[in-house]
């Protein structure tokens, strides 16, 4: 009797949290949410957009025909309701939701996703940021309207991260079919483009944006999305975001009670822990995040077409190509001790070139580098590395002392910190690094066209959920296979070996093969350390208590569901 | 008069032709274009990076571009910025609006005090009054414009009396014509203060050393000697002497109107030029720059010719 009576308290205690059980007086509609960013949008038009202060806000307008499920980050259907494949796996066929509306009203159908792709993506005279993610060896995909709720891909080859790449934004035709004509496309829905012209199927719309101010979003009232329990969404009424370049002018505005949301740093942690209570917020911490920080060598082979000189010099193209010198450097990362004093102890270590935040392609096995200096005098006095004339500084077996330029870029702080501590332990093992701050674009320079320098510490952008993704930087061919980019043959087996990985992989539609082949990618990147990982920071951030129906995840952060928060 | 008005505007185009060419130089010169900042973004391909410098005529040639630029000036045309895809004025109107009304207050609050207090400073020389107001402009002084304005935040944070940073309240557009006001005044009373509180230091220095200096001419001594009454020594001959050195500062000034208070309005989040302006020198948005170089020019130059002819009427020994 007694566990039964357990039993009806614990089921009525999930009655009470369920959003289902709204008491009569409560509506979980209207209400604003304030939240920040630190620049203005630099557009609104999400086809020609080109950096993340844009996309953040257009993922609020804009839907595609799928999306990833925040919490396990599979594929799910969005605007389109379902899909089939052909056994050949190249053709593709969406069935759309026939209850979309554009929030101005007017019906959703298959002409605004081939009008998408063909005229806006594929069209030449777009400078479309996403059209290389749909041409595959220089070749577009078919697009075709079967009927109005009907779309068919068919695709050159087989991709295995199609699907994924359906999150495409889908524009609408009877909106933007007269300027794309007029060839104005690229001048429309700019930052000085009156709101409500702006036109997307997305849970909000834009009514206002003063440059460096803020931007209001309204809920679109034809939104098609509704709660599981039938209620018609979204719930909040409004979304302001605040253009607040300081974060510490934003943390402040947090504490204040302006402010509803807070992304914080590992050094903002120990401020705003003890004040939960007292303002009212809670923090969340979800896991390591996307950003990556790495070393890596110069190992370009290639000669200066001008000068005829090596891009490198030889005794250092020596080291820097030699497995052992690379490995040995990464046992002299301390990077316990970067996540301390950097994120007061809120950071992961990263060995594998797939972020930990990427959940199901990340290879737990791979090869890892403790801090351990002995080790890596061992390692590098067994390739030939050795203080012979007692100077403090270890030579090569030629006699050469090993003295590199170590470059990052100005304006990264975090960046900078970690190559101080780094430098700090390279020193210890007798090498000489000449430290070297850089403006971004003379950094970028050196990297992707003048070939001269030793070694950079750097971050990249992009990437996400998909490892197909990150081929430029892998593949020997790409131009952002940074330390010897845009090969003609692979120069070393490794290469050679995830070359075919990554062909391989893009046409395997099965997932469990596909993720067997970057298993072993991530193995060979771990042993042969061509990028040489540091940290990961935690994603970690404050909300205010005020929000129902919160559920953060570490791919989504805490707002991947707006539509369905309310205010308690 | 409008004969040297005319002979100075001829002169300026040169000036400012050389500038702008020399400020596109300057952006071709440094490393990179506006486009490396993808480079480094793995889902972008080469092809397109060449598409999109081909497309935005960046691989043209550097004079060629220049002289396109300048075609299009003449007609009005400002140029496009990489940035935002819209004409740079555009971009640039509402922040110039925004910051000139921060420069305009922190300009009249600064003659407002500083004036006063130099006389006063003066008329009391080596008195406590003096004593204390040079102990307060060198803290003044000495302290950085960024410190100030992070210590007046959290005093208001604390106090909860003054806007924490930016222009406008959330609710700004529901507002009445004279909430309207007093709002915005609201929010400019820090940065005015971070902003003046060093300029008032430093003019009000200047004007008791001009007041000192001229205090010890001989003509004083003459008005003195021939028994006019003190005040009207010093308002009528020592004043009007010592206040026409900061006409030509004030001219300065004016040119400052635009970009002096970038690190200000970057710390009270006041959406003005200044981010705007650093963050497009740094992505090189190169016709951003170049159309607020170019009226950082203009203005340098209207400035100085104001003051030349505020000096005029001032100064009956100047004549234009």
């Amino acid at each position: 009797m007694r566990t039964f009576t357990r039993l009806l308290l614990f089921l009525s205690f999930f009655l009470f949290v369920s959003p289902a059980s709204f008491s009569k007086n409560f509506s979980p509609y209207g209400g604003t949410i304030v939240l920040s960013t630190t620049s203005d949008p630099k557009s609104f038009n999400d086809i020609i957009a080109k950096e993340t202060s844009t996309t953040a806000v257009t993922s609020l307008i804009f839907e595609g025909l799928t999306t990833v499920n925040a919490f396990n980050l599979k594929v799910e259907p969005n605007l389109a309701k379902s899909w089939t494949i052909s056994e050949d796996g190249l053709t593709w066929t969406f069935y759309l939701r026939k209850d979309v509306l554009w929030n101005d009203g007017v019906p959703f159908s298959a002409d605004d996703v081939v009008f998408t792709f063909n005229s806006l993506i594929y069209n030449d005279e777009i400078p479309s940021s996403s059209r290389d993610i749909f041409t595959i060896d220089g070749k577009k995909f078919d697009i075709k309207k079967i009927d109005d709720g009907t779309v068919q891909f068919i695709l050159p080859v087989k991709f295995a991260p199609f699907l994924r790449s359906m999150g495409q934004s889908i524009l609408p035709k009877h909106k933007l079919e007269e300027v794309v004509k007029n060839k104005k496309f690229n001048f429309t829905w700019g930052i000085d483009t009156n709101p409500y012209e702006i036109v997307g199927t997305g849970p909000f719309q834009l009514v206002a944006y003063k440059p460096g101010e803020r931007l209001v979003f309204k809920s679109n009232p034809y939104y098609w999305k509704k709660s599981a329990q039938g209620q018609k969404l979204p719930f909040l009424e409004k979304i302001v975001y605040l253009i607040v370049q300081n974060p510490e002018t934003a943390l402040l505005k947090f504490i204040d009670g302006e402010l509803d949301y807070y992304a914080l740093s590992g050094k903002d942690f120990p401020l705003l822990k003890p004040q939960e209570k007292k303002n009212n917020f809670t923090i969340f911490e979800t896991g390591p995040s996307f950003g990556t920080n790495f070393i890596v060598f110069n190992q370009n082979l290639g000669v200066n077409e001008k000068t005829q000189k090596p891009f490198v010099e030889e005794k250092k193209l020596k080291w820097f190509t030699n497995v052992s010198f690379r490995q040995a450097v990464s046992h002299a990362i301390d990077r316990k001790k970067i996540i301390e004093i950097l994120n007061n102890g809120l950071g992961f270590e990263q060995y594998s070139p797939i972020s930990q935040a990427d959940g199901f392609w990340y290879n737990p096995d791979v090869k890892t580098y403790g801090y351990d200096l002995d080790r890596a005098r061992r390692i590098l006095k067994e390739a030939g590395f050795e203080d012979r004339n007692k100077d403090g500084i270890i030579e090569d077996s030629d006699g050469s002392p090993v003295e590199f330029n170590l470059y990052t870029n100005s304006g990264a702080i975090e960046r900078i910190q970690i190559a101080g501590i780094i430098i700090h332990d390279l020193e210890k093992l007798g090498m000489k690094v000449n430290f070297k701050i850089l403006e971004f674009n003379a950094l970028v320079s050196k990297l992707t066209s003048t070939f001269d320098w030793d070694a950079i510490l750097l971050g990249l952008t992009g990437g996400g959920a998909d490892p197909h993704f990150g081929q430029n930087v892998w593949i020997s061919s790409g131009q952002l296979h940074m330390w010897y980019p845009r090969q003609k043959e692979p120069a070393t087996h490794w290469e050679r070996r995830i070359d075919e990985i990554f062909s391989e992989a893009v046409k395997e539609l099965n997932e469990e093969t596909r993720k067997k082949l970057y298993d072993e990618f991530q193995m060979i990147v771990s042993e042969q350390v061509p990028l040489i990982y540091t940290v990961l920071t935690s994603n970690i951030f404050a909300v205010r208590n005020k929000f129902g129906n919160l559920k953060p995840t570490n791919y989504g952060g805490p707002f991947h569901n707006i539509e369905e928060i309310y205010i308690k | 008069m409008f004969k040297y008005i005319l002979k100075r505007i001829i002169v300026a185009i040169p000036l400012l032709l050389a500038m702008s060419l020399l400020t596109f130089w300057l952006m071709e010169k440094t490393p990179g274009n506006f486009f490396d900042s993808l480079k480094l973004d793995p889902q972008i391909s080469q092809e397109t990076i060449v598409r999109y410098e081909h497309l935005y005529q960046l691989d043209k040639p550097m004079l060629y571009r220049y002289l396109i630029w300048l075609k299009n000036l003449l007609t009005g045309e400002w140029g496009y910025s990489f940035f935002y895809n819209v004409p740079v004025s555009r971009v640039l109107g509402p922040r110039i609006f925004n910051t000139f009304i921060l420069s305009l207050s922190s300009l009249l609050v600064t003659w407002l005090f500083a004036i006063p207090l130099g006389i006063w400073a003066a008329v009391r020389r080596n008195k406590w009054v003096d004593k204390i107001l040079s102990f307060l402009s060198f803290s003044a002084l000495s302290m950085p414009s960024f410190f100030l304005a992070m210590l007046l935040l959290y005093m208001v944070s604390y106090t909860g009396l003054l806007p924490l940073g930016g222009m406008r309240s959330a609710h700004y557009d529901d507002l009445g014509f004279f909430p309207k006001v007093i709002d915005l005044l609201k929010h400019l009373i820090i940065p005015t203060i971070v902003i003046s509180l060093g300029s008032i230091a430093a003019l009000q220095r200047i004007m008791r050393g001009n007041i000192l200096e001229v205090l010890r001419q001989q003509y004083i001594l003459t008005a003195r000697a021939k028994g006019l009454p003190e005040h009207i020594v010093f308002y009528r001959h020592a004043l009007r002497n010592a206040i026409n050195p900061l006409i030509t500062l004030f001219g300065y000034e004016l040119s400052g109107l635009l970009g002096g208070a970038a690190l200000t309005e970057i710390m009270c989040n006041w959406p003005g030029l200044g981010s705007l302006m650093l963050t497009a020198v740094r992505s090189k948005d190169v016709y951003l720059v170049m159309a607020s170089m170019l009226m950082g020019g203009i203005l340098l130059l209207l400035g100085n010719l104001i003051a030349d002819i505020l000096l005029a009427f001032s100064d009956p020994r100047i004549r234009l």
